[in-house]
């Protein structure tokens, strides 16, 4: 961990039942596994950079995440992606999720995908490009390939395809 | 989401996590993290405030070219503006996994 002048309580904004729940779920000590790495190999302003949330936010055109099914089995939420043009706005979007409270995304994308500020340093060249594509899902996926298979196995074949180099994620 | 970056990552991406629980990292090694105690649902920041948004986009970014080891976790010095029972994140209804295990999470908070 690099220090600052800040140490981030993650549990913060939680109960404190559902934080001392999930606490038993997590090891004390550091990770120690193997962490998969990719250096970037060109500056910011060369670079093409995607977007991927977990807010389950789809187009109004699009099916919208399918929030039964998590009803049904709350360990396991719609294990599919969405597709956002670059252009998408919030009056495009619907966005269901059952662990946040989805108005404010509706009010302003940008407070979980930004599109917009992102759009900002494309035009002035601190970032190469934004991909024309970004990506949703439901993040709910407590185990298990499925969602692998089905949501970022294609999402990863879509950004190969649109030369990107770099991915911002933004989990809800 | 983690298993999503590290996926993204071994695909041949560079990835960087905007991420309010880092905790989570002791059980998923993720490449690049960027904590923010902001409120589940508004990692950027405010309805409306480009400034701050911006601020945040541009520090996860930059972790994209300044991080040099995997693993590596950066917090964000910043503070919500409003105390956590006035952020009004939670979604209406009672999430279906806390519903499920709410005698759990109700033990957890008596230990």
């Amino acid at each position: 961990m690099e220090h600052n002048s800040k140490e981030v309580d993650g549990f913060r904004f939680l109960p404190p039942g559902l934080a001392a729940w999930i606490l038993t779920f997590i090891p004390d000590g550091k990770f120690e596994g193997p962490i998969p790495w990719t250096p970037l190999d060109k500056p910011l302003s060369s670079a093409r950079v995607a977007l991927v949330t977990s807010a389950g936010i789809s187009l109004k055109s699009d099916p919208p995440f399918d929030m039964e099914r998590e009803k049904l089995n709350p360990d396991y939420g719609d294990p599919t992606f969405r597709v956002l043009p670059k252009a998408t706005t919030a009056t495009d979007v619907n966005v269901n999720h059952l662990h946040i409270n989805t108005s404010y995304i509706l009010e302003d994308l940008d407070v979980m995908l930004p599109l917009a500020r992102m759009a900002e340093l494309e035009a002035e060249g601190i970032v190469g490009s934004l991909a024309p594509s970004t990506y949703s899902f439901y993040g709910f996926q407590w185990g298990g390939t499925e969602f692998l298979n089905k949501a970022i196995t294609p999402m990863a074949q879509q950004m190969k395809a649109e030369g990107v180099d770099a991915v911002l994620l933004t989990p809800a | 989401m983690g298993q999503a970056a590290n996926f993204l990552e071994e695909a041949g991406f560079s990835t960087v996590v905007l991420t309010p629980t880092h905790e989570f990292n002791r059980t998923v090694g993720i490449p690049r993290s960027l904590a923010i105690e902001y409120p589940y649902g508004r990692l950027l920041g405010q309805v409306g405030d480009s400034q701050g948004q911006r601020d945040v986009l541009l520090a996860a970014l930059t972790m994209l070219t300044e991080a040099d080891a995997p693993g590596m976790t950066r917090h964000l010095p910043l503070t919500w503006p409003e105390l956590p029972k006035d952020t009004h994140w939670h979604p209406p209804e009672m999430s279906p996994i806390i519903k499920a295990h709410l005698d759990e999470i109700k033990k957890a908070r008596r230990k």
